[in-house]
């Protein structure tokens, strides 16, 4: 593309209905000749953003992004080796829970209605035989309050009382 | 290079002819699980989706941190990349979408603490070494300075193909849509960058309008 040419594209690329293939060597143009791209520029002012050379990237800086990158690939595959190594240990739990909740319900099964009854009869023998629950009386005595706790009937030597400062604040 | 022995190479290429692999010879390799032949594509690559990624973001630091977001992405998801594509649109795709994620999350944050961005303007050139790359200055700190005045699609749309030179039709691949739209995208880039040009930057009026 010449000089003239470049001129005559001008309000087409600006107005973005240039076809690919011109566009592109519109924008060569614009990078490579420094007396249209000042003239262009001029004109328009958002030309200067076509016409920047590109940044030059330290390869020092691609190195240590490179480094980085690895870096955190290999930890993430290090994370996960571990993640699966744990697994057997997890199915074998699994597998010794699933035993044991097998040989249990077998059990059950083998002992049929006969080993569920007296469980539940002993329960209630055990219901039958809880003690009463102990009696609490109080006394006024003076500027006291004396407050009885007397164990089960069975255990009639047992009586425990508190005296109380009614002017205590609980 | 010392590498381990985890990707048959085609037939015509040696280990010493590394530089003539192409991207799907790596793609290829690194599918297999090898680490050396991923790490030889983010060589290959890194430099220029840090170059876009730091023109979307105008920040250069933050840019290597999306950089290497998007090649651990693509690491990860490798076995769903579409070969008849070229990797770098992949991957841009990637990277671009990452940043653009960024863009919005940053937005978001800057209209609650109503801060403004300039503070981010560390963009490449503007430290060190700025007065050998004085044209590329003059461009990316006027973009960097403008960040806020487009949307994260035209900002990506417009730094992908007028700053980078991808085509059009890569743009459109890269930002999931169609030709006509990041046509659009970039001629409104265009309009917004131009009244806001003119506004804060004097000296790029034309010539008839400078008082």
């Amino acid at each position: 593309m010449n000089c003239l040419e470049f001129r005559e594209l001008l309000d087409s690329y600006l107005e973005e209905s240039l076809e690919e293939e011109r566009r592109r060597m519109f924008r060569r143009h614009l990078r490579e000749c420094a007396s249209c791209r000042e003239r262009a520029v001029s004109e328009d002012p958002t030309l200067l953003f076509a016409a920047a050379p590109e940044t030059p990237v330290s390869e020092a800086d691609i190195e240590a992004c490179a480094a980085a990158v690895t870096a955190q690939i290999k930890q993430q595959r290090l994370a996960r080796s571990l993640s699966r190594r744990r697994r057997p240990w997890l199915a074998a739990a699994a597998a010794v829970m699933i035993m044991i909740a097998g040989g249990l319900s077998w059990k059950a099964m083998r002992g049929g209605v006969e080993t569920s009854i007296p469980a539940t009869a002993e329960i209630i023998s055990h219901d039958d035989v809880r003690p009463p629950p102990p009696t609490v009386e109080v006394e006024m005595a003076g500027e006291e309050v004396r407050v009885y706790q007397f164990a089960a009937e069975e255990d009639d030597d047992t009586a425990v009382y508190f005296v109380v400062n009614p002017a205590m604040e609980l | 290079m010392v590498r381990e022995n985890l990707c048959i190479l085609p037939a015509d290429v040696g280990i010493d002819d590394e530089a003539v692999m192409t991207d799907r010879d790596w793609v290829r390799c690194a599918q297999d699980g090898d680490e050396e032949a991923f790490a030889q594509l983010v060589r290959r690559h890194s430099g220029g989706l840090h170059r876009a990624v730091a023109r979307i973001l105008a920040d250069d630091s933050e840019a290597w941190d999306v950089v290497q977001m998007a090649f651990l992405k693509a690491w990860q998801r490798l076995d769903r990349y579409d070969p008849r594509y070229k990797f770098s649109t992949w991957l841009y795709r990637i990277g671009t979408n990452l940043a653009i994620d960024l863009l919005r999350s940053r937005s978001s944050r800057e209209r609650i603490h109503k801060t403004h961005t300039e503070h981010r303007l560390r963009l490449v050139g503007a430290g060190e070494g700025a007065g050998s790359r004085a044209d590329t200055n003059e461009a990316d700190r006027i973009l960097g300075q403008l960040v806020g005045v487009l949307t994260p699609q035209q900002r990506s749309a417009f730094v992908l193909r007028e700053m980078q030179g991808l085509d059009t039709a890569e743009v459109a691949e890269v930002l999931g849509c169609s030709a006509t739209t990041v046509r659009n995208h970039i001629f409104q880039a265009r309009k917004a960058l131009r009244g806001e040009m003119r506004a804060r930057f004097p000296e790029y009026l034309p010539a008839s309008e400078r008082g």
